[in-house]
């Protein structure tokens, strides 16, 4: 066992047991807080993963990004300012149900599928970043459009629909 | 040398703990929390088999690009979020009933 | 003698209706007339009678020495059995046909004035024409069950007439006595009717009367068929509603005594006598001569003046009974015929001396029972027609000879002394006790008539006591003068005359030492009654309550009925209303226990299926409640089921 894989072991354990609390958890706020840690464990395990591109910006986007509006949003959403906000829990039984089965099924079909024989040794790439770039700007170059039109209609749609200049009630 | 099924191993967790936040939560800012846990988990999938083939870096771009579609999900969510708590004075999911009949 | 049957005409058919109609109009009529209007009754009803009479006197001379008119309708069938009703008019129903109609004229034109001014004297001419019609269609039926039907309307008019005073207590008793006594006839002629019809299949007088064989079932018949006449003419043992029926206006009295219902028995075992075999004969005999000697015992020691004539009657109502019982209907028709005239105008006079010292009392403002001859007296002076009128009536009564009671008796008791043979025997005993009651009748007879007008007056010597108007004194008059022997012949000392003849249908006797003997025996009677009984008064309680019979009844039948009733009524409130109150808790607890059942079982039933269906909805529609989570949650099962069902 190597450093590598204490490491590993650990951010995993990290996004397991946030996963966890998230689930148990009553208060938003303290929800996406939990959420963040999540998040950025996982962004450890990207790296673990030689994703480094792809845990960079998981830091930049969730950490940085969506995390904050989605405090904004709890903030906004709070009725009286200054209480927290605290979620009731509805249809537990079932959704404990229904995740637990999901897992157990996931599990078992992850255990009986052998992923060993397929890894390889892989070499870890020093260029992994400059791949991506240029598979941006070639083979994904579509995609790549795409959603910047996306991202571009989805902040506008946000601004639209946000925006309580002619929210008045019917 | 990480295994690949610890990844998929806590991805099915990740996925079937934002599943229960989703089902069980009587908040709309909560599901939306659930659900980017969810497409997080399958991220961690998609990186992870990403390993499987370090020729290719298909993975890595879907991941990316799930992250753009996330980040797109949360604003208009969040926006829509903001809306009907305006309209409704709640974020409750269930007592948004206008739509029914 | 026989003519064709077709020589009746029309006009003698409606003039036979008329006969019997007019009186029932008269019931009609006199029942709707207001009670402002009720001094037209007094026009309408005699007027009605009047023309009643005279159509009896066409149909009266049409039919008498002729051929018997008939006719008849089916009236009802029973099964595949026609019972017929119709007229069957012979020599003796147009008799009584005529003695009827006239006889209740007469009492109608009386009751004018006896009447006047009673409250409910349009009740009492309805009533009196009702009577009337309903006796009329006894003379006429031909069959026994229609007489029977008339029979049952005679009872029940007799009954409103006697009990006329309803105010009156004793009135209402008498009403109700006289009809369960003649209830219990009536039960023994119905009894008599079904024995007839078991036997023979028709209630028809003139097919019955072909029967020549005596049969045994013949003898229970008539015997029941005589209990009939039993309690309509009043003989022994039913013989004690007739005096107390003297609470009854005393126009009523005459006509009941006359014509109209005392009469209907004698009438009818007339009509029957070929029914009665040789034993019923006999004891028809026995009881009507045991009942003309009690009545007569009883009348000599009575002080009503209307009950001495009650108990007169009843006792000349034995001997034509026992008339009959020897053989001779005849005989008994005539009797019946005279005593129908000289008995209504006694009553008649009765009502006169009644009437009159009722007025002079409320004149005088004096009270006293002015039908006690013990209070009366010396009459003669004051009333003399009534006293000519009476005296007249009350010869015929005792059988004074020239007188018609003299011949009509004379033919009863030769008709016994032929019946009673030649050989000794109890026959012996009837023939004395029909010599020895003619001689009572003459006694008491002479007692009433020389207590009321002759001697000293008593009470009455105050009293302002004036004759009647000419409107109570004529129908007295007629029938004074109808109570000679010219009615019957004119020789006065043969009754064989167109009466007898005509309706004596055997050998003719006559045995003229009879009638010698009987005059012989009226004599003495009469200087008896003078020498003897003119300043006696015969004191006997056992006859002046004829014979306790009152008493025994009641100890017999009254006290044991009263006893079983009071037993049933315990029996009815303890044990059947015990039962039905049982049955009733019973019934309840069972309509709870279904009750429960149907809330519980039924119901439940149906609201178990309402709300289960509820349920199932509630359930469906959770699928799409609108709850998004919900939505999630079941998408996610669904995926769940897909994979372990596709995987698997």
């Amino acid at each position: 066992m190597n450093f590598v894989t204490i490491l590993f072991y650990f951010f995993e354990a990290v996004a397991a047991l946030a996963a966890l609390s998230l689930v148990l958890v009553r208060n938003v706020f303290y929800g996406a807080l939990i959420l963040v840690v999540c998040l950025l464990s996982l962004a450890a395990l990207y790296v673990l993963a030689f994703a480094e591109f792809v845990a960079v910006t998981q830091i930049l986007i969730y950490a940085g990004g969506i995390l904050v509006v989605i405090i904004f949003g709890v903030m906004l959403t709070a009725k009286i300012a200054g209480k927290p906000l605290v979620v009731k829990h509805t249809n537990v039984l079932s959704g404990v149900l229904a995740g637990v089965s999901l897992f157990t099924l996931l599990v078992y079909f992850l255990s009986s599928h052998k992923f060993f024989e397929d890894q390889k040794e892989a070499p870890p790439s020093e260029d992994a970043i400059n791949t991506i770039g240029f598979g941006l700007m070639t083979e994904f170059v579509l995609p790549f459009e795409v959603a910047g039109i996306v991202l571009l209609a989805a902040l506008i749609g946000a601004a639209v629909i946000a925006s309580s200049i002619k929210s008045k009630k019917v | 040398m990480v295994p690949v099924y610890h990844f998929l191993w806590l991805g099915a967790f990740l996925f079937c703990a934002g599943l229960m936040v989703i089902i069980t939560k009587r908040n709309a800012i909560m599901v939306l929390l659930g659900i980017e846990l969810m497409l997080n988990a399958s991220n961690l999938n998609l990186v992870a088999f990403n390993q499987l083939h370090p020729a290719h870096l298909s993975g890595q771009m879907f991941a990316l690009f799930v992250i753009i579609v996330a980040v797109c999900e949360a604003a208009v969510g969040l926006a829509i979020v903001l809306r009907v708590y305006q309209y409704y004075q709640t974020s409750v999911p269930d007592e948004v009933t206008e739509l029914k009949d | 003698m026989p003519d064709t049957p077709t020589h009746y005409t029309a006009f003698f058919e409606i003039c036979l209706l008329l006969v019997v109609l007019l009186p029932l109009l008269s019931f009609v009529v006199s029942g709707r007339i207001p009670e402002r209007y009720s001094w037209a009754v007094t026009f309408t009803a005699p007027l009605f009678l009047l023309i009643s009479t005279i159509c009896a006197i066409y149909v009266f001379t049409a039919v008498w020495h002729h051929q018997p008119y008939s006719a008849k309708v089916d009236w009802f069938a029973i099964g595949g059995t026609m019972v017929s009703a119709g007229i069957y008019l012979n020599d003796i129903a147009a008799l009584m046909l005529l003695v009827v109609t006239f006889i209740s004229f007469l009492v109608h034109v009386y009751s004018t004035g006896y009447m006047a001014g009673d409250a409910g004297i349009t009740r009492y001419f309805s009533m009196l024409g009702f009577f009337t019609f309903a006796m009329l269609g006894i003379v006429l039926a031909d069959s026994l069950l229609l007489m029977f039907v008339f029979w049952e309307l005679v009872g029940f008019s007799s009954y409103m007439l006697i009990g006329h005073w309803t105010e009156k207590e004793e009135a209402a008793a008498a009403a109700k006595k006289a009809f369960l006594l003649n209830r219990i006839g009536d039960a023994g002629f119905l009894v008599g009717l079904m024995l007839i019809w078991t036997n023979t299949g028709t209630f028809d007088i003139v097919q019955l009367s072909g029967i020549n064989e005596a049969f045994s079932w013949q003898t229970t018949a008539s015997l029941c068929l005589f209990a009939g006449v039993m309690g309509k003419s009043a003989q022994f043992p039913l013989l004690t509603w007739l005096p107390d029926a003297m609470e009854g206006p005393t126009p009523v009295s005459a006509l009941i005594h006359a014509a109209t219902m005392v009469a209907a028995g004698v009438f009818l075992l007339a009509r029957v006598d070929f029914l009665f075999t040789p034993i019923a004969l006999n004891t028809v005999a026995v009881v009507g001569i045991l009942t003309a000697l009690m009545a007569a015992l009883s009348a000599l020691v009575q002080f009503d003046i209307k009950k001495i004539l009650a108990y007169s009657t009843i006792s000349q109502l034995g001997l034509m009974v026992a008339a009959i019982g020897a053989g001779s209907p005849a005989s008994a028709m005539l009797h019946l015929f005279t005593h129908a005239f000289f008995k209504a105008g006694l009553f008649l006079c009765a009502g006169i001396i009644i009437h009159v010292l009722h007025q002079a009392q409320q004149q005088a403002h004096e009270h006293f029972n002015v039908q006690d001859i013990r209070n009366l007296g010396g009459l003669r002076k004051k009333l003399p027609f009534t006293f000519l009128a009476f005296i007249i009536c009350g010869s015929a009564l005792a059988g004074i000879p020239f007188f018609s009671g003299f011949l009509s008796k004379d033919a009863i008791l030769t008709a016994i002394t032929i019946w009673k043979g030649e050989a000794f025997s109890w026959k012996w005993m009837v023939l004395a006790s029909a010599f020895i009651v003619s001689f009572i009748t003459v006694i008491y007879t002479f007692r009433m008539v020389w207590t009321i007008f002759m001697g000293e007056e008593k009470l009455t010597a105050s009293l302002p006591v004036v004759e009647p108007p000419m409107i109570m004194r004529g129908p007295v008059a007629i029938l004074s003068i109808s109570s000679v022997w010219l009615l019957v012949d004119i020789n006065p000392f043969s009754f064989e005359g167109w009466l007898f003849n005509t309706l004596h249908s055997g050998d003719h006797f006559h045995i003229g030492a009879i009638s010698i003997l009987s005059a012989l025996w009226i004599v003495l009677a009469v200087s008896a009654a003078y020498f003897v009984f003119r300043n006696k008064t015969i004191h006997a309680d056992l006859l002046l309550n004829n014979f306790y019979l009152d008493k025994l009844y009641f100890k017999v039948v009254g006290k044991p009925s009263w006893s079983l009733a009071a037993f049933t009524d315990y029996v009815d409130k303890r044990w059947i209303d015990g039962f039905i109150h049982a049955s009733a808790y019973a019934q309840v607890t069972v309509a709870h226990l279904v009750g429960w059942f149907d809330r519980a079982i039924v119901d439940g039933t149906v609201n178990g299926m309402a709300s289960l269906s509820r349920g199932v909805g509630n359930f469906t529609r959770s699928f799409q409640g609108g709850k998004i989570q919900g939505y999630i949650l079941w998408a996610i099962l669904a995926i769940i089921i897909f994979l372990i069902w596709v995987l698997f």
